[in-house]
């Protein structure tokens, strides 16, 4: 009876990695798109990098089909806001045969490791990709203290 | 067709040094009507110069990389260099001189006309 048991203890167990591993399975299938970077999810659309380059902070978005009328970019201290939308526009008279590429309206908050001077924030858009360059504000930059 | 690959010579060089990047497959839509057909595939951060379109025997490859200056210290990261890279299968009747292909915001729009013969036609009726 014990071994029985087991037996019926060992099935179970093996039942559970076979869940998890369709879950994750389950998962991957949301990402086939790039599929080397797992945290390619909806939560955080667009995609940003972020460079300190000492004097300035660099925000590197990904926003393909994106017009630069169509971002928003809101920065009050550290705190940066980017919104914007993705339009559509299916052509006058055509079938669809496919569509993958997301038409929404997307908003990201980020919170910056320093305090920027937004006055001074530029930002250009080249082939889908919005660069920010953000200088520090005065007040984050490193001083020297003199010894009197 | 073994003409046509006279004519494409491979780059054996480009594509040892693409392997070291991920691959990504672009997201792509695809729109069809009498005359052509459109396909639009994202591909953001890619320069005009470094796409590639061949048609060949077919199939439509498309593939661009892309590269991601880095200036300064990461701080997060989570897009980088890639090679984007995507097979079609075309009908043969696609007017493979009058293809048109076009940037625009890290979107490549490629125009697909399909030849005359492979249009559909009206038939008119005459009465005798």
């Amino acid at each position: 009876m014990w071994t029985r048991m087991n037996e019926l203890e060992k099935m179970l167990n093996n039942m559970d990695i076979f869940r998890s591993r369709l879950g994750s399975a389950f998962q991957d299938f949301d990402r086939v798109i790039e599929q080397r970077h797992p945290w390619a999810t909806a939560d955080n659309y667009p995609r940003t990098n972020l460079n300190d380059t000492g004097d300035n902070l660099e925000v590197i978005v990904e926003v393909p089909g994106v017009s630069k009328d169509d971002i928003n970019v809101k920065i009050q201290g550290n705190y940066l806001e980017l919104s914007g939308k993705r339009t559509r526009e299916v052509p006058e008279g055509y079938t669809v045969h496919r569509t993958e590429r997301e038409a929404n309206s997307f908003s990201r908050s980020f919170t910056l490791p320093y305090e920027v001077d937004a006055d001074k924030v530029t930002a250009s858009l080249h082939n889908g990709i919005l660069t920010m360059s953000l200088p520090k504000s005065e007040a984050a930059k490193p001083k020297q203290i003199a010894i009197s | 067709m073994s003409d046509n690959k006279a004519l494409t010579p491979s780059n054996k060089h480009e594509v040892n040094a693409a392997r070291e990047l991920p691959v990504v497959t672009p997201a792509v839509d695809i729109f069809e009507n009498t005359n052509e057909i459109l396909l639009h595939a994202d591909m953001p951060g890619v320069e005009r110069e470094n796409i590639s379109i061949n048609i060949d025997n077919g199939k439509l490859y498309l593939s661009g990389t892309r590269t991601v200056t880095d200036s300064g210290a990461t701080r997060w990261q989570e897009f980088g260099a890639a090679e984007y890279s995507r097979t079609f299968s075309v009908p043969q009747s696609i007017d493979i001189p009058n293809i048109k292909a076009h940037l625009q915001d890290g979107v490549l729009q490629l125009q697909l006309p399909k030849l005359e013969a492979a249009k559909p036609k009206q038939i008119k009726i005459t009465t005798g």
